[in-house]
Parts: C-alpha cells; sequence; structure tokens
C-alpha cells in the first residue's frame, strides 16, 4: 500500500545505534504444522496495523476475526496506529534492552522502509513465509514477491496484498492508448498539451518517473541487485533528458504540474488531459461508481509491465504468541481470506496469491468477481508487475528530478 | 487639522496596581500553554536546525542548514514571491475593508443580513475557499463552463490561466477574499464606538468630506488597521495550504518549501526544512514587532 512506504521513515534515525543481538528464529521446524495449530488455540494475536482506513478495519474485526475464532479459536485483536514506524521503533527499544519475550506485538502490517529497517536490526521472527502451508499459493518465481523496495524479503514478512501502477483513459476520447512507454511518449510529443503527472515527491508522479526510468535504463532486474553509483547516474541522467523533452508537450507546457493524483483525476475528468493513472489498480471503476469519471473510462498496463508493490505481515522477534501469529498469517495467505479481501464492497485489494497456479474453481471465483468496468483481470494485471527500485534510487530520481527538470539547473 | 482625543482616561496609579496584577494571574495560563507549547516547539526546532537529530550519526550542531538554505538561489526567488503574495493580499484587503468599513458604518451600521454576509468568510476554513476557488476560476471551472454556455464558444483554452499561475492571482483571490471581512469588522467596531459626533463637528467647521476621513475617520481606525494588517501578513506569510494547492510547482512559497523539506523521504533534508520554518517565524515576528513600533510611537509623542 502507498501509505506503508510514505509512513515513517523518520524511525531509521533512532535506531542506527542499535547493536544487533541473536536472531528471533523459530524453534517451529521441530512441530509439525497441526501441533503448532494445536499450540495456538486460545491465544490472542495482537495486531499493530494502520488504522485509518474503515474498510480495511472492517475486514480485519469482521470477517478475519470470526473465522478465526471459528476455525481455530485464536482471538484476533487489531491495535490501530498512526503510523506502523512507531511500533517498529517500539521494538528496536525492546531488542537493544534485551526484551527477547513477552512482547506485546503479534504481527504487524508493514512493508518498505519499515521492513528494510526492521530487517536490518533484525527485529523479526523468521524465515516464516516457508513454513506457511499456504505459500503454495504464492508464485515463487514473482519477481515482485521476492524484493520489497530493493529490501530481498528472504521469507521475513508474509505477502497479504497487492497494488499496482495502472493507466487510466477514456476509450471513447483515445480508443487506441499507447501500449508501451515508448509509443506514449510518441503519443505525448504528437498531442502537445494532453499529458500531466504528478509533482514528484508525490507518490504517484513519481511512480510514473520510475517507469520513464526502467524503460530509459532498459532494465528492471539490475537495480533490485548490485548496480555501481555511475549506472544510476547515466540511466537517471537519460531520464531527466527525456523527461525534459518532454516539457513542451505537456499540459501548460510543463511550467507547472498538478499536485497530486486527485488533481490529475480531476484534469483528466475535465477533459484538460486524455490520460490519468493510478497505483491504486482499482480506483478508476470507484470513480466510475461515484460519478467522476465517464462509464467509458478504462485501464491499462503497460507491455513491459508497470511498478508494482507488495504490502506484508510480519512477526517481531519477541511475540509473545507467535504460532497463532504464524497461524493467522497463514490464514491471511488462503484463498478463501484473499477472496474476502478482494471483493470490491469490502476491501478491494489484490490479491497475492497466484491466480495462474489457482485451481479452476477458486480461478473462477475470483475472476467472476463484480470488479468495476475499467478494472484489468488479476491474471493480467499479475503477468504485467514490475518491482520497485530501492529506496536509494526512489530519491536520486526524486532529487534530480525537481533539480534538472522542474528547476532547468 | 482635528485630531481624534486621546482614547485613554486618566487613571489614578493606585487604581492600575492592582486589576494590572490579577491581569497577569488571569493570563497565565494561557501564557504557559503558548509559551511551552510554541516556545518549546521553537527551541527544539531551533536545535533541529542545526543539525541535531536523535539517532543519527556525525552529531554536530553548526549553522549549516541555515547556510545552506540562505544561499540556495531559490531562496531569494522564493522569499520575493512569499512578499509579493503576503504584501499585495495584505495591501488590497485593507483599501478593500477601509472602503466597506466606512461605507456599513454610514448606510448600513445595523443591518444583520451584511453583517451575516460578512461572518461566512470567517468561518470558511482556507482550505475549503482554495479548493472552491479551483473548482470556480481554473480553465475547466465553472465560470469558464457558465461563459462556454452562455456564448456557445469553447473558452477552456482561452480562458485566462488564474489557478497555480505565475502571477498567483488564486491565492491572492482566496486571501482577499478571506480577509477583508476580518479587517472589515475589526474597523466596524472602532468606528461604531466612535459615534458619528466628530464627523458631524467636522462637517459644521466646513472639512470636506476627504478631509474629514483623513483627519478624523483614518487617525481612529489607525491602530486597528495596523494591528489586524499585521495579523493578515503574518498569516498569508506563514501559511502553507493556499499556495501548495493553488500556487505553481515551481518556484514555491517558503512554507511550501519548508514543508517540502520536511516531509522529504531523505531525512537529511529535515534539518534544513525546520531552518526555514525558523527564517520565516524570525521574519513574521520582526514584522509584527516592526509595525508594532512604528504604529505605537507617534502615539506615545502626543
Amino acid at each position: 500500500m502507498i501509505f506503508l512506504q510514505q509512513i515513517g521513515t523518520s524511525l531509521l534515525s533512532f535506531l542506527v545505534s542499535v547493536v544487533i543481538s541473536v536472531g528471533g528464529a523459530f524453534a517451529a521446524d521441530s512441530l509439525s504444522w497441526q501441533q503448532i495449530e494445536a499450540q495456538a488455540h486460545g491465544k490472542t494475536v495482537d495486531w499493530y496495523m494502520w488504522g485509518g482506513s474503515p474498510a480495511v478495519n472492517t475486514y480485519v474485526n469482521e470477517y478475519l476475526r470470526t473465522e478465526l475464532r471459528e476455525r481455530y479459536g485464536i482471538i484476533l485483536r487489531q491495535v490501530p496506529v498512526q503510523d506502523i514506524a512507531e511500533v517498529v521503533s517500539k521494538l528496536a527499544v525492546e531488542k537493544q534492552a534485551a526484551k527477547v519475550e513477552g512482547g506485546s506485538v503479534d504481527l504487524m502490517w508493514i512493508n518498505g522502509e519499515n521492513f528494510r529497517t526492521c530487517k536490518k536490526l533484525d527485529l523479526l521472527s523468521g524465515p516464516l513465509t516457508n513454513i506457511l502451508p499456504n505459500s503454495r499459493n504464492l508464485d515463487s518465481d514473482s519477481l515482485a514477491l521476492l524484493s520489497d523496495f530493493g529490501t530481498p524479503v528472504e521469507n521475513m514478512e508474509v505477502p497479504w496484498g497487492n497494488s499496482q501502477l495502472v493507466m487510466i483513459y477514456d476509450s471513447a476520447r483515445t480508443p487506441a492508448p499507447p501500449r508501451t512507454i515508448s509509443s506514449l511518449l510518441t503519443w505525448i510529443q504528437n498531442n502537445p498539451g494532453r499529458f500531466t503527472y504528478p509533482a514528484p515527491p508525490d507518490f504517484t508522479g513519481s511512480a510514473f518517473v520510475r517507469q520513464i526510468f526502467y524503460h530509459e535504463a532498459g532494465s528492471v532486474k539490475q537495480w533490485q541487485g548490485n548496480y555501481s553509483k555511475e549506472d544510476l547516474k547515466n540511466a537517471a541522467d537519460k531520464t531527466f533528458a527525456t523527461l525534459v523533452r518532454l516539457k513542451e508537450a505537456l499540459w501548460r507546457e510543463g511550467r507547472t504540474y498538478p499536485e497530486s493524483p486527485v488533481r490529475m483525476d480531476t484534469l483528466f475528468a475535465d477533459k484538460q488531459v486524455d490520460f490519468s493513472f493510478s497505483y491504486q489498480q482499482g480506483s478508476a471503476s470507484q470513480n466510475i461508481d461515484d460519478g467522476i469519471f465517464q462509464p467509458t473510462v478504462r485501464t491499462y498496463v503497460f507491455e513491459e509491465g508497470t511498478v508494482s508493490n507488495t504490502h506484508y505481515v510480519a512477526i517481531p522477534f519477541n511475540a509473545k504468541d507467535k504460532y497463532a501469529a504464524m497461524v493467522v498469517a497463514n490464514f491471511l495467505l488462503s484463498f478463501e481470506a484473499q477472496l474476502e479481501k478482494a471483493k470490491k464492497d469490502v476491501w478491494g485489494d489484490f490479491p497475492v496469491i497466484s491466480l495462474v497456479k489457482a485451481d479452476p474453481a477458486w480461478k473462477n471465483q475470483f475472476s467472476s468477481l463484480p470488479k468495476g468496468p475499467a478494472t484489468l483481470s488479476d491474471e493480467e494485471l499479475q503477468a504485467h508487475q514490475l518491482p520497485e527500485p530501492p529506496a536509494e534510487v526512489l530519491i536520486y530520481l526524486e532529487k534530480g528530478w525537481q533539480k534538472q527538470v522542474l528547476k532547468n539547473r | 487639522m482635528f485630531t481624534a482625543p486621546a482614547s485613554r482616561p486618566p487613571v489614578s496609579p493606585k487604581e492600575t496596581t492592582l486589576p494590572q496584577k490579577s491581569i497577569i494571574l488571569l493570563l497565565t495560563p494561557a501564557l504557559l500553554v503558548v509559551v511551552t507549547l510554541f516556545g518549546g516547539g521553537l527551541v527544539i526546532g531551533f536545535f533541529q536546525a542545526l543539525g541535531y537529530q536523535p539517532g543519527i550519526e556525525e552529531q554536530s550542531l553548526s549553522l549549516q542548514h541555515f547556510i545552506t538554505t540562505l544561499t540556495d538561489p531559490d531562496f531569494t526567488t522564493s522569499l520575493g514571491l512569499t512578499l509579493y503574495i503576503a504584501l499585495t493580499s495584505t495591501l488590497i484587503s485593507a483599501i478593500a475593508s477601509i472602503l466597506l468599513a466606512v461605507a456599513i458604518n454610514h448606510w448600513a451600521a445595523n443591518n444583520k443580513i451584511i453583517h451575516f454576509i460578512l461572518q461566512i468568510p470567517l468561518a470558511a476554513p482556507h482550505l475549503v475557499i482554495g479548493i472552491s476557488m479551483i473548482l470556480l476560476i481554473a480553465p475547466s471551472g465553472f465560470i469558464a463552463r457558465l461563459c462556454s454556455f452562455l456564448f456557445a464558444v469553447d473558452v477552456q483554452n482561452t480562458f485566462p490561466i488564474l489557478v497555480n499561475d505565475k502571477w498567483s492571482v488564486g491565492i491572492l483571490l482566496v486571501y482577499i477574499w478571506k480577509e477583508i471581512p476580518f479587517i472589515t469588522f475589526m474597523l466596524l467596531t472602532v468606528l461604531k464606538n466612535m459615534g458619528n459626533e466628530l464627523l458631524e463637528a467636522g462637517a459644521s467647521l466646513g472639512a470636506t468630506k476627504l478631509q474629514r476621513f483623513f483627519s478624523i475617520t483614518f487617525p481612529i481606525i489607525r491602530l486597528s488597521l495596523g494591528a489586524s494588517c499585521c495579523i493578515v501578513f503574518a498569516f498569508t506569510f506563514g501559511a502553507f495550504e493556499i499556495p501548495y494547492l493553488l500556487g505553481q510547482t515551481y518556484p514555491q512559497t517558503l512554507p511550501v518549501w519548508a514543508y517540502m523539506n520536511f516531509s522529504d523521504i531523505d531525512l537529511k533534508a529535515r534539518p534544513e526544512g525546520v531552518a526555514l520554518g525558523i527564517i520565516i517565524a524570525v521574519i513574521v515576528i520582526s514584522t509584527v514587532l516592526l509595525s508594532e513600533y512604528l504604529t505605537r510611537t507617534p502615539n506615545r509623542n502626543r
């Protein structure tokens, strides 16, 4: 989820001085899954998570709570927080104070920078995902699940859901939208004033710049592993040069940019520009339902793929009820729980499990979910996912954009 | 020349000491809150601007962040833009408010409807007005559509750009619309207390309308005008949301720039954001002190 990366980069500062001791590895390998489930019975799982979305809260407190009680006798307790970074810094302090068990956090909702901090300071129990029986529902080859904003996941956090950049257009206005980045760039030059993007550091605008960056760099995988400073500089300079050339052909000749995706959506709805894009696959359909977009609005992903990121759950090193937390994490990966979460009127979050691998009965259930006219199928989306680059690349691009593209220095 | 009478009645020292003590006592709770929260915030902010960030290595306090900020080529542009917005909106609001207050005082001193209409902008938050302004005057906004409808021509491409524009017209409009009622109310209170006797006396002595305004009305409203302009200037200089919504992406006003630095994903930009915040606070506080000095001095010399 977008907010998970945006929030709480601040806590890193509190943690650097913490010295790492022993990791919280599981003694679980000695127990069978049945034994783990038996251990979990009657336990309470305190799940710390960002509590700002009513849809998410309802899914957790109604559906998950009931199912977990009935299936496993687990009492799920949601602990809403403003920013999961607070919890991470609390864990870091507990680690420093050598509080290795009886911690108050059993499970947390996490990704990006916060995960990187946790992994760096060894605040998590694991490897975890590979122990969970339902991990077989995941596509283990998916690049998008291998690393979380450039940090190798290595089974230390369990995938829960997914979001991905999609292009938004009106099929009545633009019957044949450009399906690759290079054809989009040509389209913009040929249709001056009809395209714009939110100014980075806005998250969505920044994602668009990364999309151009992947195109100019000619490689995606390179940024997940070892790349040199020169590689980054060269690819970034090419990206900025392209974006500077593009400026004249943008809305208002690139003299100003929308400050948010919401504003870009408004410009698109007002026919000031012909495209919008969103880091939430379902938002265009939502806007059609709300009467903001025309019913002819559709979305698409580039043939070369679009950036996506996964949000995860993880178990802290000192969780009080580790086994129960594992059972919860496992249930989150089940077809039932993922299907309920994907329902538009429940949450509408995209399944993280692989539907290509799923058995046909489940596949049917997912594909027959009412998605809204503009939302792509899960298979189509999953087949076009690119991982996000590390935060370092992201920051480099945002800074460079401001300097070279916005200020023209 | 007519001059306004000294507004303070002579009071004996004995009478003033007791109330002054109780005034201080009554003010203490409010002052405590302001000093602890606001003053404390400023002090912590100042240390952060010097480079104090708990947990981050290389802890050395220096003025480096202030220097970086002040020598940034964007600083003068930003300062200029911020001053332009704050001064223009204060000046236009002040002139309009004087005219409006005098007019209301003259013709409609007790008109409840006019007072009610004036109160509406006071109650509406700046953010709401900002967004309404976009809906109203953007090239695809209500006014442009109305023109298209009335004149049956597509004005979307010819309509003047009034939001996110070079001259900050949208920002100025929001501030002016919002601040006129504020200043007007401040002036009306004084004008009402003034009564008509002085003006009538002036008229009977043969002063023209303009003479009456500059020699009677203006000296009386001057203090209140100065104070309210000061508040408006301080607010428009330090406010973030309207320039963020209605301004150009670049150049930015000082508060927008400070916010961008403060919320930057790169933690190293944060002290610069705080340093900018402190600079804004210093500019605003010195303006207030300066105008206090300028408006009070002539009174004391009298």
